[in-house]
C-alpha cells in the first residue's frame, strides 16, 4: 500500500515543476534530497537555480545537498507534505529527520512552490447543478404549485437560466424568462458554494452576495420542490439527524403599575416618562426606580411629542415582531430620539416611517404617527414622521 | 476548604420575603423585588457602594422569567448599576453558599442576595422543567420535575413503607403551621382525608401532594463578622454550607438513595464541626415540593435511618424535630428560590422573629433546597445563633 491521503509520494514530485514559481527563485541556489523509506518511497534529489529547477529520481547516492529530508515512510511523507500530520510532531516521534539548513525547507520552499494539492475530478459548476435541477425535482412536494423562478449566475461556469414548476412537472431553459416570479442575481461561484453546503444562504443574502429581485417569498420556497444537491464525488457517509422543534411557552407578562401607566398613557396618545426625584431626569419608559439614584420615581409627566434623531440604524435582517410574529418589512430604522422635554441622554427609541428613510439623518425632527384606535398597546404608535 | 469554628465568619444579617401568591399579576418582577429591597434598607439602613453593598448576588431563571439573561431585567432595582452583580441559576440557596465564599475570601464584605421567581407567568411549569431535559430523549419521552418526582415517590414509598395515608397527613401539618405564617401561599388547612380525596396528578403523587404554583422573591443581606453588627444586633452565622450533584441520566440514579443529599449533609457538617446533626439541630427547613419529599430528605439529612420514612412520620419525627414549621415548600414556593425561603425561615427562627411558629431558644438551624429532576443536586445550609 503505497497510497495514503488519496495519494502517492510520486505524484508529490512529479507534480513539482507546475507547482514551480519562477519569480520567486531568481537569487536561489540550492539542493534538497529526499529520501522516503518504506514501499512506495524513493529517493528525489531536487535543483533550483537561478530561477529554474529540476527534480529527479535517484537510484544511488544523493550526493551533497544543502539540506536533506528522511521520511520513515510514504504515510508521513505525505501526511506531513498536506498537512495531515504535524511536521512536529513527526520531528519528535523521529519519523521525519532533517539534516543541513532546516530553516530553507521551512521557509524557502514553501515560497517558491505551490502547495501540493491531491488530485480530484473537476470541480462542479453552477451550470451543472442548474442543468440537474429536473431530475432532483420533487412532484409530491410541489402538488399544484405553479412556479417561475430565474437565476443570473455571472462569472465561470455560470450562465442565464429560467426553472418553470407547473401541473407537477419542472423545466430548465436557458435564459432569462420575463414573466419569471423572481430572479437571484449572483456569482456561480456562490451558487455552488450554497448548493454544496458551504455557505449559508441568509448570510449570503444578507452580507449582499445574493440579489433578489421580485418575490422574496418564491425565492425562499424554492429549495422546497427539489431533492438537496449531492456533488457526484462526494463521500458516502452516514447521515446525522437533526431534530427540528420549536419550544414555546406561552407567557401572560405583567406590566405592574409602572409599565401599566405607561401603556395607559399611550392610549391617551401621550408618552409618559417619570422622572427622579433626586436627579431629575426623565426616563421614557418609566421604571420602578432611578437605577443610579436607588429611590423610586412616582412624578409622571408628558414628553414631546415631538422630538430630534439622535442615532438610528436600518435593519436589513428578517427579524420578527415578537408582539405579532409577523416578520417586519425591512429595511426599517431603529432610532433614538430625544423627546421635546427629555432630560440629556434619556432618548426612546422607535421606527421611522418608510417613506422617509431615505432622508432620515442624525437631528432629523420628528413627531409621532398614532394608530386610529389605540388601546394602551406598544403598537398605538405608528412611526415617527420627519417634520419638514 | 474548611470553615469551622473560631475561623473567620459571615453574618446573616437581615432577611425580607415577599408573601407567596399563586398569581401576581399585578406587578413586575422588579415592583416585588423592590418591596424587599426597602424591607432590608428599613432594618438595616444599608447603602450602595463603598463601605457598604458593593456586590450583588441575584437569583432567577432564564427559562421561568421567559428571557435569556434574566438578572438584566432587574438590575436597576437591584441597584446592580455601576456595581458588582453576578446571577445564581442554581436553586437559591446557593447564592448563600457563593456570598458566603465571596466574604470569606474577603473580597467584598457586604453583599446583598435578591431572589425572584414568578411560577404564574409561563403556563404551565411542567413545560419549563420538560426543558430541564435534553431535547431529543427526555423531553421526548415527556419527562419534567412533576413526573420525575412521580417515579421517585413511587420507588421511595416502595423502599420505606410509605403509604398514601402518610402523604395525606404530611400535607394536612404542613397547613397547619402554613396557617401560622403570614408569607405562606396555602394557608387554608386541610383535613388528610380531603388530601387523600384530591386527583392523582401523577400517580401515586395527588394534587394535593404537590406544592401550588407560586409567584415570591427574597432578599438577605449577608456580611463579615468584622461588619456585621453595623446592620444588626442579632447575627445569624453561616457555619456550613455544602452542595452535591448526583447523575443527570435517570438510569444511572438510584431514585432513592439520597446519594446528593448525604454527601452535602456530610459536608456542610464537616465545616460546622457538628457530628451528629439530628442532636444539634433545634428547627430543619426542608424543600418539599412534593409530600413524600419531606420524610426522604430528612432521612438524607440523617434525622432516621435508611428507608424509615414512614416510621419517622409515624413516630412524630416531623414534630420531634420542629420540621419546616413555616409550612415548607409544600405551602408553596417558587421552584427556583425555595431553599432561599427556607434559609429566609431558618434565620427568622434564630433571630426569634418568626413570630407565631417560633421555636424557644433556637440555636442551630439546618435549610435544605433542591433542584433537578427528582432531587439530583441538594444543598445544605447550616445556620447557628
Amino acid at each position: 500500500m503505497s497510497r495514503y491521503y488519496g495519494t502517492t509520494v510520486d505524484d508529490i514530485f512529479d507534480t513539482m515543476p507546475e507547482r514551480f514559481q519562477p519569480q520567486e527563485a531568481k537569487d536561489v541556489d540550492v539542493v534538497v534530497g529526499y529520501e522516503c523509506g518504506g514501499e512506495g518511497g524513493g529517493k528525489w534529489r531536487l535543483k533550483v537555480r537561478e530561477g529554474a529547477m529540476a527534480v529527479e529520481k535517484v537510484e544511488g547516492d544523493l550526493g551533497p545537498c544543502t539540506a536533506t529530508v528522511f521520511a520513515a515512510d510514504a504515510e508521513t511523507f505525505i501526511g506531513v507534505t498536506l498537512n495531515k500530520i504535524a511536521a512536529l510532531d513527526a520531528l519528535t516521534s523521529g519519523k521525519l529527520r532533517i539534516t543541513g539548513d532546516a530553516s530553507l525547507l521551512m521557509n524557502l520552499l514553501p515560497r517558491i512552490f505551490k502547495p501540493y494539492r491531491v488530485p480530484g475530478p473537476a470541480p462542479v459548476t453552477a451550470r451543472d447543478i442548474v442543468a440537474g435541477m429536473a431530475d432532483r425535482f420533487r412532484p409530491d412536494k410541489a402538488a399544484g404549485v405553479s412556479l417561475k423562478f430565474a437565476y443570473d449566475l455571472t462569472g465561470e461556469g455560470g450562465g442565464r437560466f429560467t426553472v418553470a414548476i407547473a401541473d407537477g412537472r419542472c423545466r430548465v431553459t436557458e435564459g432569462l424568462e420575463k414573466d419569471a416570479a423572481v430572479k437571484m442575481t449572483m456569482e456561480a461561484s456562490t451558487f455552488v458554494g450554497l448548493m454544496t453546503g458551504t455557505m449559508d444562504a441568509t448570510a449570503a443574502f444578507t452580507s449582499g452576495k445574493v440579489r433578489i429581485d421580485g418575490d422574496m417569498g418564491a425565492a425562499a420556497a424554492t429549495g422546497r420542490y427539489f431533492d438537496r444537491y449531492v456533488p457526484p464525488d462526494a463521500p458516502r457517509v452516514e447521515e446525522l439527524l437533526s431534530l427540528k422543534k420549536v419550544t414555546s411557552i406561552d407567557q401572560r407578562f405583567a406590566t405592574g403599575p409602572v409599565m401599566g401607566k405607561w401603556f395607559a398613557g399611550l392610549r391617551e396618545r401621550k408618552l409618559l416618562a417619570n422622572v427622579c426625584p433626586v436627579c431629575r431626569r426623565t426616563m421614557i419608559h418609566p421604571r420602578e426606580v432611578c437605577a443610579s439614584c436607588h429611590v423610586r420615581a412616582g412624578e409622571y409627566v408628558e414628553l414631546g411629542p415631538e422630538g430630534y434623531v439622535t442615532n438610528y440604524d436600518l435593519v436589513y435582517y428578517a427579524s420578527p415582531d415578537p408582539l405579532t410574529g409577523a416578520v417586519r418589512d425591512t429595511p426599517y430604522a431603529c432610532a433614538w430620539i430625544m423627546l421635546d422635554g427629555a432630560s440629556p441622554e434619556e432618548a426612546f427609541a422607535f421606527e421611522i416611517k418608510k417613506e422617509d428613510l431615505p432622508r432620515l439623518k442624525i437631528g432629523s425632527r420628528v413627531r409621532p404617527v398614532w394608530a386610529e384606535k389605540t388601546v394602551g398597546s406598544f403598537r398605538d404608535l405608528l412611526y415617527f414622521e420627519i417634520i419638514d | 476548604m474548611t470553615v469551622g469554628v473560631g475561623k473567620k465568619r459571615v453574618a446573616i444579617c437581615a432577611v425580607a420575603q415577599l408573601k407567596n401568591d399563586p398569581d401576581l399579576w399585578h406587578t413586575r418582577f422588579q415592583g416585588m423585588l423592590l418591596e424587599i429591597l426597602e424591607d432590608l434598607q428599613r432594618q438595616t439602613g444599608f447603602r450602595y457602594g463603598e463601605g457598604g453593598v458593593e456586590q450583588i448576588v441575584s437569583v432567577s431563571d432564564d427559562f421561568l422569567d421567559a428571557r435569556t439573561i434574566s438578572n438584566n431585567g432587574v438590575q436597576d432595582v437591584l441597584g446592580g448599576q455601576y456595581l458588582a452583580e453576578e446571577k445564581m441559576a442554581q436553586e437559591g440557596l446557593n447564592a448563600i453558599g457563593y456570598a458566603n465564599a465571596v466574604i470569606l475570601s474577603g473580597h467584598k464584605d457586604v453583599v446583598l442576595i435578591m431572589g425572584h421567581c414568578k411560577e404564574s407567568q409561563g403556563e404551565s411549569r411542567n413545560l419549563i422543567t420538560n426543558c430541564g431535559f435534553d431535547p431529543f430523549y427526555g423531553r421526548a419521552v415527556g419527562l419534567d420535575y412533576l413526573n420525575a418526582a412521580g417515579l421517585q415517590a413511587r420507588a421511595y414509598m416502595a423502599k420505606s413503607g410509605l403509604t398514601d395515608d402518610h402523604l395525606a397527613r404530611i400535607v394536612a401539618r404542613s397547613r397547619q403551621w402554613a396557617a401560622k405564617n403570614p408569607y405562606a401561599n396555602a394557608r387554608e388547612t386541610l383535613p388528610p382525608g380531603k388530601v387523600k380525596a384530591s386527583p392523582m396528578l401523577c400517580d401515586p403523587i395527588r394534587q394535593l401532594h404537590a406544592y401550588p404554583v407560586s409567584d415570591g422573591a427574597v432578599g438577605l443581606l449577608l456580611a463579615s463578622e468584622e461588619r456585621a453588627r453595623e446592620y444588626t444586633d442579632r447575627p445569624v452565622w453561616i457555619t456550613g454550607f455544602a452542595n452535591a450533584m448526583d447523575a443527570f441520566f435517570f438510569g444511572d440514579r438510584d431514585l432513592t438513595s439520597n446519594f446528593a443529599l448525604k454527601k452535602a449533609a456530610a459536608k456542610a457538617c464537616e465545616r460546622a464541626g457538628i457530628r451528629d446533626l439530628k442532636g444539634a439541630a433545634d428547627v430543619v427547613e426542608v424543600m418539599d415540593c412534593y409530600a413524600y419529599q419531606q420524610p426522604m430528605w430528612m432521612e438524607g439529612l440523617g434525622f432516621c435511618g435508611d428507608g424509615e420514612g414512614a416510621r419517622f412520620i409515624d413516630e412524630g419525627g416531623p414534630g420531634k424535630y420542629r420540621v419546616n414549621l413555616s409550612g415548607g415548600a409544600l405551602a408553596g414556593n417558587p421552584m427556583i428560590i425555595a431553599g432561599l425561603y427556607r434559609a429566609v425561615e431558618a434565620a427568622l427562627q434564630l433571630k426569634g422573629e418568626a413570630g407565631d411558629h417560633q421555636v424557644p431558644d433556637a440555636r442551630c438551624a439546618v435549610a435544605h433546597s433542591t433542584n433537578g429532576p427528582a432531587g439530583q443536586f441538594h444543598s445544605v445550609l447550616i445556620l447557628e445563633a
